[in-house]
């Protein structure tokens, strides 16, 4: 790996890349679960921006996963014990609440009626 | 489903009748706005207000001019923004629409014509 422009570097490189976006997402979420009030949340938003801008340039590969690694222990470490998640998603309060019934029940109304009436 | 049916038919919901009296383009949204529908038979959202409320979100993001915000903009091309800012911008738009979007279908919003394509399929849009 000579470091320059291959497809095995550049693949890496966009692996790491998603990598570092869904890091930087959930640390969103759990900063978001714990800091509730808006203006807290901005402030700590903007420290973990901030954290995440200033390894931004590095380009050895395999600093950057040692360093994704760390991220990702340091998220695991902080995650939330009762994380916010919308309703209806898996995980929330209302899912499969009300599961849809199965195709092809219907209720007959024959009100008691027997079949030699 | 032959029972909802039934049920459907033979109920009147003030929304039902108000929308089968008369086109009204515009002020249906108004309507909308006040009026509560109480099935969730033709509770979606329309186009419009997918666009109006994924472009105000995408306006009042700090470091976007909103001039330059159109439907057909693409986050890191036409704004100049960062995947940072990409991933900022999908999480205002799960909070405003009160939405749950799984990691990898997040990564893959990097326009505003993916995102309200996105949300407007979405069942649970809100």
């Amino acid at each position: 790996m000579s470091g320059a422009s291959t497809a095995a570097y550049l693949a890496r490189r966009a692996a790491q890349k998603e990598r570092v976006r869904i890091l930087y997402r959930r640390a969103l979420k759990d900063t978001l679960n714990w800091a509730v009030h808006r203006h807290l949340f901005y402030q700590d938003a903007s420290d973990l921006r901030e954290k995440f801008e200033a390894h931004k340039h590095v380009e050895d590969l395999d600093t950057i996963d040692k360093m994704i690694a760390e991220g990702e222990a340091t998220y695991n470490k902080w995650r939330h014990p009762d994380p916010y998640i919308v309703p209806w998603a898996p995980g929330g309060s209302k899912f499969t609440r009300n599961p849809v019934p199965p195709s092809g029940i219907e209720i007959v109304y024959d009100y008691g009626r027997e079949n030699n009436d | 489903m032959a029972m909802r049916a039934f049920v459907l038919r033979h109920i009147q919901l003030p929304g039902q009748t108000l929308t089968a009296t008369g086109s009204k383009p515009h002020p249906q949204w108004y309507l909308r706005a006040s009026l509560r529908l109480f099935s969730s038979h033709d509770d979606h959202l329309t186009k419009e207000e997918v666009i109006d409320r994924v472009l105000d979100v995408v306006k009042s993001f700090p470091k976007v001019d909103p001039s330059k915000v159109t439907p057909d903009v693409h986050f890191q091309k036409d704004l100049g923004l960062d995947s940072l800012d990409n991933v900022e911008i999908v999480m205002g738009l799960e909070e405003e629409f009160k939405l749950e979007i799984p990691d990898k279908e997040a990564d893959r919003i990097d326009s505003c014509n993916l995102a309200i394509e996105y949300i407007y399929n979405h069942p649970m849009a809100g």
